[in-house]
């Protein structure tokens, strides 16, 4: 995989070919310091997008440029191809869902729902009809006189998403709006939001830092750094081509080792050489998913190509679906996780054991030759 | 018999801890009260003495006489006025406190309190000066070229005047009330398409309403009792219920008439308490 | 309530620290403030108390007549005063509420030889000074004195006149005033040409409430004329390089009657009486007025050039008989006619 990828174009465009929403450069600087560091995006019609990162790295800030709560020190925005970065927020068209949902305390769900449809001064008429619909849809209905402190988490969280898509925004925008919610609920209303974003085919960007949530409701993850977009791709690209170390061990579980790059696909450790996809020469990082480490007995044999690693179980964590086992070889602790099959475990601690895994499975990042 | 053992020792316990301040609260405000009222149904000698009769005499001439009604329609009136005057004058101050951070909103929320530090008779002189005909405000509008209105010893000198002075109390009881407002309400008004003011008119203001209510409740009923500002700038012209409480009972020394119109201005405000109760519970 | 406590316990301490003299009364006299007591004190009080050992003479300020009045009604069970200094319309209602003991020749013999004016039918006090009221004039804008009321219509005067209002006196006073002035014969019956003569002063008037009182505007230049009581206006005439200027006006002028009152269940009995005698004797009421412009009430009193020269003695053919029971009389009726026609004038 290539380098550290600093302010890729998503998708298959080339900078300069937009899409539907499209993001240039776009900057947010607090004196010295940049939150936000010429960001470029791209998101088709339709595509659900996520900014995915830790807390700090920007994503909520960009959410809030695109949608103009927050000025742009530079850049632009694009919305099929008008420039918005200077329109007003009102201006926008576009549906946002807060994190603390942030509906109106005074009014009930109805009036809620109903307040952008009243903004775009629609008739009485079709404004009940609408609202009645977007409540059937998060399945709300019958709750309409409520006020939102009489609504559960999950409930006003529904009220907040029919609140933003019952004005048919050109761009629907969520920032982090699972995260108040416990993890049942969070697994739910994920498929929801995303049965509903599919069916109305709105294009959507979803801040986020649980990288499951990204994988699994996303049609593309942009991974962000510091103000930076580290890659972006596929739910699948990111998680088995991430573009660096940073993206491999963000999203999903990984190890990580120091290796000396030899050339030849190959890397050294431990005075053993591993085999690699790509070459790398001088000091590098070789990085394995625990779940693709097959552990058996050390009874000396190997099975042909595979890479491998001998060491002694220090922990065993049994998590229901997966047993965890922490390895040590040799002053570095290796994570693999097999799944369970209704037995006990296979390995207790302080077994030697012996860990194997495909050349194909091992991502490492250096210098090229 | 009790059904939580040590219940009536503990309701025991708490009358007793409440005795003393009922007993102030009866000393010092009850009694004199009841005092009052019993005054208004004295006779008052011509002369300015308490006659020892009991009569209906003062309440007849309350009810009855075109000046009292003058008095209460003036003062009900005017603390409409400066109420409304604060409100507006008020409101915008104090969203700009609450949108404020740090020391500088300390700052300015020392500003706004500390003409309370002052007494009001020298806040008052203070207006005496600067809505003077010379070298006042008058001639500075004059200065400038627009007519300026008589604002000194008339009904406008008062409002303007007595509207500063309540001006703290309103800013206060407003943060007070600001507390339900959140910025992000505001940026989801504006993502559904409301332009900055009908995001104020829509979203802010109606969640500020119980403070609103609040301070105007207080500025009215500062307003009504207020006689010192009334009767330094209203140069013997404004007749208000207040300076005419005073005048009865200091110049004229008619107590009994002072006292009924007392009790007509407890009246009033026990009045305005009810509409305030009955527009919090609404807002609710 | 709260002030005659104060004094209740001042007068306490003065009482225990009086103790250790022999056989010494105090008598308490409760009285109008500042230049009235201050001027009091010096003149009458403090000689009073070093001619004689039996009997020492307390004054207390306690404010108007009003204030004065408040404090005896509260303390009517327990009185701590003995003596009370009032306006004699004031001593009036009081009397109706049964709070004095009448002051007669059987009081004191000096009482024979008092102006009629000093005693009112039904007022158990007795008038031991004389105020009047005069108009006041700014010395920046009146280069020699004006001598008439009528001073005060002059045109180029617009807002340039205060004047006190019906309740107060001054109010009350300038009402029959100008009613003579304007050929009025009987003030009780009707003041209707007085009340239309005011009426065309209201465009002139600044102010129908000058605060804090009618000598500020006029010592500031704010106002060009006012009117005031003799007494207070002489001592700001007096101040250096003072604007004020005095001057009791050809059309006439009335009297203010202030009195000293007998409390009822006195604490100090007939000790009062001791001193009573001495305020009202010809020497004490001139050494008074030699240091504020009050013109005595004893008629033996021989009234030195300079008195005579700033007080209404100098000049008693200028002063309109009345009597304070017809002025209660018609106080309600004249206060009407102000609201009615004068003050609402623009």
């Amino acid at each position: 995989m290539s380098l550290d990828a600093i302010g890729s174009v998503g998708g298959s465009h080339a900078p300069g070919e937009a899409g539907y929403l499209s993001i240039e450069a776009l900057s947010k600087h607090h004196g010295a310091a940049r939150s936000v560091d010429s960001l470029s995006l791209s998101i088709e019609k339709g595509e659900l997008v996520a900014l995915l990162g830790p807390s700090g790295c920007g994503k909520t800030t960009t959410l809030r440029m695109i949608a103009g709560l927050t000025p742009a020190t530079s850049g632009r925005i694009l919305v099929a191809g008008n420039e918005v970065t200077a329109v007003p927020t009102h201006k926008r068209d576009m549906g946002l869902v807060f994190q603390s949902y942030a509906l109106f305390p005074h009014l009930t769900i109805a009036q809620n729902v109903a307040f952008g449809l009243e903004m775009r001064r629609l008739p009485r008429v079709e404004i009940r009809t609408r609202v009645a619909a977007a409540l059937e849809m998060v399945h709300l209905s019958g709750r309409e006189d409520r006020k939102p402190s009489q609504l559960s988490g999950g409930q006003q969280q529904r009220v907040a998403l029919a609140r933003a898509l019952v004005i048919k925004p050109s761009i629907l925008l969520l920032d982090e709006p699972l995260s108040n919610l416990d993890a049942k609920l969070r697994d739910e209303m994920r498929n929801e939001i995303r049965d509903i974003q599919t069916r109305l085919g709105i294009t959507a960007v979803f801040v986020t830092h649980d990288q499951v949530e990204a994988l699994a409701m996303c049609d593309k993850v942009a991974v962000m750094e510091a103000g930076r977009l580290s890659q972006v791709g596929t739910p699948e690209d990111v998680y088995e081509r991430p573009a660096n170390p940073f993206v491999a061990s963000f999203v999903g579980r990984i190890n990580r080792v120091a290796v000396e790059g030899r050339g030849n696909n190959a890397v050294a450790f431990q005075d053993q050489l591993f085999r690699t996809e790509h070459s790398v020469i001088g000091p590098a990082t070789m990085m394995v998913r625990p779940h693709r480490v097959a552990i058996g007995t050390d009874d000396g044999a190997r099975s042909g190509t595979a890479n491998s690693l001998r060491g002694h179980v220090v922990r065993v964590t049994y998590v229901g679906d997966l047993l965890q086992y922490d390895v040590d070889i040799g002053g570095t602790s290796f994570m693999v996780e097999a799944a369970t099959r209704g037995i006990a475990a296979a390995f207790r601690v302080r077994d030697a054991v012996r860990l194997e895994w495909q050349p194909a499975d091992t991502l490492v990042f250096g210098a090229a030759p | 018999m009790n059904a939580v053992p040590g219940a009536g020792a503990s309701r025991r316990a708490v009358l007793a801890l409440l005795f003393p301040i009922m007993l102030v609260n009866l000393i010092g405000f009850i009694v004199p009260m009841l005092n009052l009222g019993l005054l208004s149904f004295k006779e008052a000698l011509t002369g300015g003495g308490i006659g020892e009769k009991f009569t209906l005499a003062n309440w007849v001439t309350l009810v009855t006489d075109d000046f009292n009604r003058e008095l209460l329609l003036n003062s009900v009136g005017v603390s409409l006025a400066i109420t409304v005057a604060a409100l507006v004058l008020s409101y915008p101050i104090a969203l700009y406190i609450q949108r404020a951070e740090g020391l500088w909103r300390s700052i300015l929320i020392v500003l706004v309190i500390s003409p309370l530090l002052t007494s009001a008779v020298v806040r008052t002189y203070g207006w005496v000066v600067i809505l003077s005909d010379q070298g006042g405000l008058p001639s500075l509008l004059n200065a400038i070229g627009l007519t300026a209105p008589r604002m000194i010893f008339n009904t406008t000198g008062v409002i303007v005047g007595l509207t500063e002075i309540l001006m703290p109390y309103m800013i206060v009881s407003l943060l007070a009330g600001f507390g339900r407002l959140d910025p992000r309400l505001e940026e989801a008004a504006a993502t559904l398409g409301a332009s900055p003011i009908q995001s104020f008119w829509r979203v802010v203001f109606p969640l500020t309403l119980p403070g609103v209510a609040l301070g105007c409740l207080l500025v009215f009923v500062l307003s009504v009792s207020s006689f010192i500002t009334p009767k330094l700038l209203g140069g013997g012209r404004v007749f208000l219920l207040a300076t005419e409480i005073y005048d009865q009972a200091i110049v004229t020394l008619n107590w009994p008439l002072a006292a009924t119109l007392s009790i007509l201005v407890l009246v009033l405000f026990g009045l305005v308490l009810v509409v305030y109760g009955r527009a919090v519970a609404a807002l609710d | 309530m709260k002030t005659s406590i104060k004094y209740a316990c001042l007068v306490a301490g003065a009482l225990t620290l009086a103790g250790p003299v022999a056989a010494q009364t105090v008598v308490t006299v409760g009285g109008y403030g500042e230049l009235f007591a201050e001027k009091y004190k010096k003149a009458v009080i403090d000689r009073f108390n070093e001619s004689q050992k039996e009997v020492r003479v307390e004054y207390y300020a306690i404010g108007s007549s009003a204030q004065i009045l408040g404090n005896l009604r509260a303390q009517k069970s327990a009185p701590q005063l003995d003596l009370a200094v009032l306006d004699i319309s004031v001593s009036k209602a009081g009397t109706d509420e049964g709070l004095f003991d009448k002051i007669d020749e059987t009081v004191s013999k000096r009482v024979a030889d008092l102006n009629p004016q000093a005693r009112l039918e039904g007022a158990a006090g007795i008038g031991f000074t004389l105020d009047n009221v005069v108009m006041l004039y700014s010395k920046k804008q009146f280069a020699t004195a004006p001598t008439s009321w009528s001073a005060m219509w002059d045109p180029a005067l617009r807002n340039k006149v205060t004047v006190s209002a019906p309740p107060e006196i001054l109010g009350l006073a300038l009402s029959i005033v100008v009613d003579k002035m304007e050929g009025g014969t009987d003030f009780k019956a009707s003041t209707a040409k007085g009340l239309a003569k005011l009426a065309e002063l209201a465009p002139n008037v600044l102010t129908f409430d000058p605060k804090p009182d009618a000598y500020a505007p006029i010592l500031s230049n704010q106002a060009s004329l006012g009117v005031g009581w003799n007494a207070r206006a002489q001592y700001f005439a007096d101040q250096p390089d003072s604007n004020l200027g005095v001057v009791l006006p050809k059309e006439g002028s009335i009297f203010q009657i202030n009195t000293l009152n007998l409390v009822k269940n006195r604490p100090s009995g007939e000790a009062a009486t001791k001193f009573l005698d001495y305020a009202l004797s010809p020497e004490a009421q001139i050494a008074f007025a030699k240091e504020v412009a009050y013109a005595p009430t004893n008629m033996k009193a021989v009234v030195p050039e300079e008195i005579a020269k700033r007080t209404a003695a100098g000049a008693p053919e200028r002063m309109i008989a009345v009597n304070a029971l017809d002025l209660a009389a018609v106080r309600d009726r004249i206060v009407q006619e102000w609201r009615r026609s004068v003050i609402s004038r623009k």
